[in-house]
């Protein structure tokens, strides 16, 4: 058969005949498996008529639900009033700081400090926290879904728009450098914890959802620099449920998880490490 | 090295024949899959907004879990949120007909039930429905298997297949692993 004078073309056609032949009958089977075969055998199982089963598989029926949907007589529950929207967002962009300011001096200084730094250890410094998350607190204070004999009657009596103003104008403050000789950035075991969770207990690393940037929950504060007392407060009452303000568990099926001595080492940690 | 006619048909057919083959073996396993472990392409298109999720109707938290309906119907609502399923562990009862339903107020998560047929990605702005029957009792594996962010890997739950005698819902219907 080697004909090395004869026209290539001619000696190519009985290929391309093949392979041509070939395509077509993987794509023939193909297309008898994917859009008969299958949705008949499934369809049978489902209730649904041999006809019925082609046309969705061939998308020219609707996937209608093959059973009744269950009912739902489900009476919410929530535990926040908080949903972020494109406006609410927007809102807290275009805030008026300057409005902000003057609410914050007459009403947070005296426990919030005058730049947004707790000068009690059990206060939570404000200064660059994420506007989100002040927002949602405060929110969440006013709406009674998180409940503090002092910040409770604060929040209940501010506005939406003095909420929204005050939230930017914390959240615009500067954040405070960490003193290099109080850093502790020794603890191998709870870095750990920070950094990569611990897989065994189903507990995610924090840096997950608090680390900068980090894509977790929209309302996640940032906990670098925060006071220590002030977060081993709230871990601990996340653990008991007293704190239950976290939309879906997501602080309370974490702190649940942690003993008395993790919480105590976290809380210095992030009170004074150098990390992000 | 081939450089006659013969030596280049001969390799060009025994790649044909491997890649045939390939083809053919993907297209056994899909049709496996279909018919005899019963893995569907999910049908049900129901939509729901992620932003209000927590805040109405069915996927707020009290309403979460596996709840016996009133007509005897056992469906599991379940949310898959950044990085934690809520609840993490859920109780079902075995050889029964059991609803599934998922839903997200973040970002796209998806589920499958090691052992079974339940495989469904979770999608925000849907709720994605999947009906199936446990065939076997014991505590069962449920990761997240669609990159949802840096707690990806922390994310699963636990399926508790349980005999039917020992699936006793309480006064609201429902069950849970905390309760038994
Ligand atoms: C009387 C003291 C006091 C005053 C005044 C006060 N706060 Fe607070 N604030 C606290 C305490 C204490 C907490 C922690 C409460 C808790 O454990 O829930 C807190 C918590 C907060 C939080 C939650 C922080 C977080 O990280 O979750 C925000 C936001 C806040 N305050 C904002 C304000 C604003 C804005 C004002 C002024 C309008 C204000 N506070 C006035 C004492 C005060
Ligand atoms: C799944 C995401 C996620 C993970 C993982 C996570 N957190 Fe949180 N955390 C949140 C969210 C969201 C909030 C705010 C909850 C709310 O709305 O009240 C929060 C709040 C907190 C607060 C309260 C802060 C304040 O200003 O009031 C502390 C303290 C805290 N987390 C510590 C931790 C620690 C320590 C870890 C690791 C062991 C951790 N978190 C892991 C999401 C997470
Ligand atoms: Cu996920």
């Amino acid at each position: 058969m080697e004909h090395a004078d004869a026209d290539p073309k001619v000696l190519d056609q009985p290929w391309r005949i093949w392979a041509t032949a070939a395509i077509a009958s993987v794509a023939a089977a193909g297309l008898l498996l994917g859009m008969i075969v299958l949705p008949v055998v499934q369809g049978r199982n489902a209730g649904i008529s041999a006809f019925d089963a082609i046309c969705r598989a061939l998308g020219i029926q609707a996937g209608s639900p093959a059973m009744p949907q269950p009912p739902s007589a489900a009476q919410a529950i929530p535990v926040t009033q908080v949903a972020w929207s494109a406006e609410l967002i927007r809102d807290l962009e275009q805030a008026d700081r300057r409005n902000g300011e003057a609410i914050a001096s007459q009403t947070c200084f005296a426990c919030h400090g005058e730049r947004g730094f707790a000068p009690d250890n059990r206060n939570p410094n404000l200064a660059g926290q994420s506007a989100l998350a002040i927002y949602k607190q405060l929110h969440d204070y006013r709406s009674d879904s998180r409940f503090n004999d002092q910040m409770t009657p604060i929040a209940k009596a501010l506005d939406d728009r003095q909420l929204i103003d005050v939230t930017a104008y914390y959240a615009y403050l500067t954040t405070g450098a960490i003193d290099p000789t109080t850093a502790q950035v020794g603890d191998e075991e709870i870095v750990r914890l920070v950094e990569r969770g611990d897989q065994s207990r189903n507990l995610p690393a924090c840096s997950s959802c608090h680390g900068r940037r980090a894509g977790g929950p929209t309302e996640t504060p940032s906990l670098v620099g925060q006071n220590e007392g002030y977060l081993i407060a709230q871990l601990q009452l996340y653990r008991s449920g007293e704190r239950k303000n976290d939309i879906y568990h997501r602080m309370r099926s974490v702190a649940r998880q942690l003993t008395d001595r993790e919480i105590a080492r976290l809380a210095r940690y992030y009170s004074t490490t150098l990390r992000q | 090295m081939a450089s006659t006619e013969r030596e280049i048909l001969r390799t060009e057919i025994g790649w044909a024949i491997v890649v045939a083959g390939v083809v053919g073996v993907i297209m056994v396993a899909i049709v496996y899959a279909g018919l005899a472990m019963h893995i569907n392409p999910p049908s049900n298109i129901e939509h729901i907004d992620p932003k209000t999720l927590h805040l109405t109707g069915e996927f707020t938290e009290p309403n979460l879990g596996t709840k016996v309906e009133a007509n005897g119907q056992v469906t599991v609502r379940m949310v898959a949120t950044q990085f934690a399923f809520v609840p993490q562990c859920l109780v079902v009862p075995e050889g029964k007909p059991v609803t599934l339903r998922f839903s997200t107020p973040d970002v796209l998560h998806g589920i499958l039930v090691t052992g079974t047929n339940v495989n469904t990605m979770i999608v925000p702005g849907y709720v994605s429905q999947v009906h199936t029957v446990f065939r076997k009792t014991g505590d069962l594996l449920m990761p997240c298997h669609e990159y949802c962010g840096l707690g990806h890997s922390q994310m699963w739950a636990t399926v508790r297949v349980v005999p039917e005698a020992e699936f006793r819902p309480g006064a609201d219907g429902k069950v849970s692993c905390d309760a038994r």
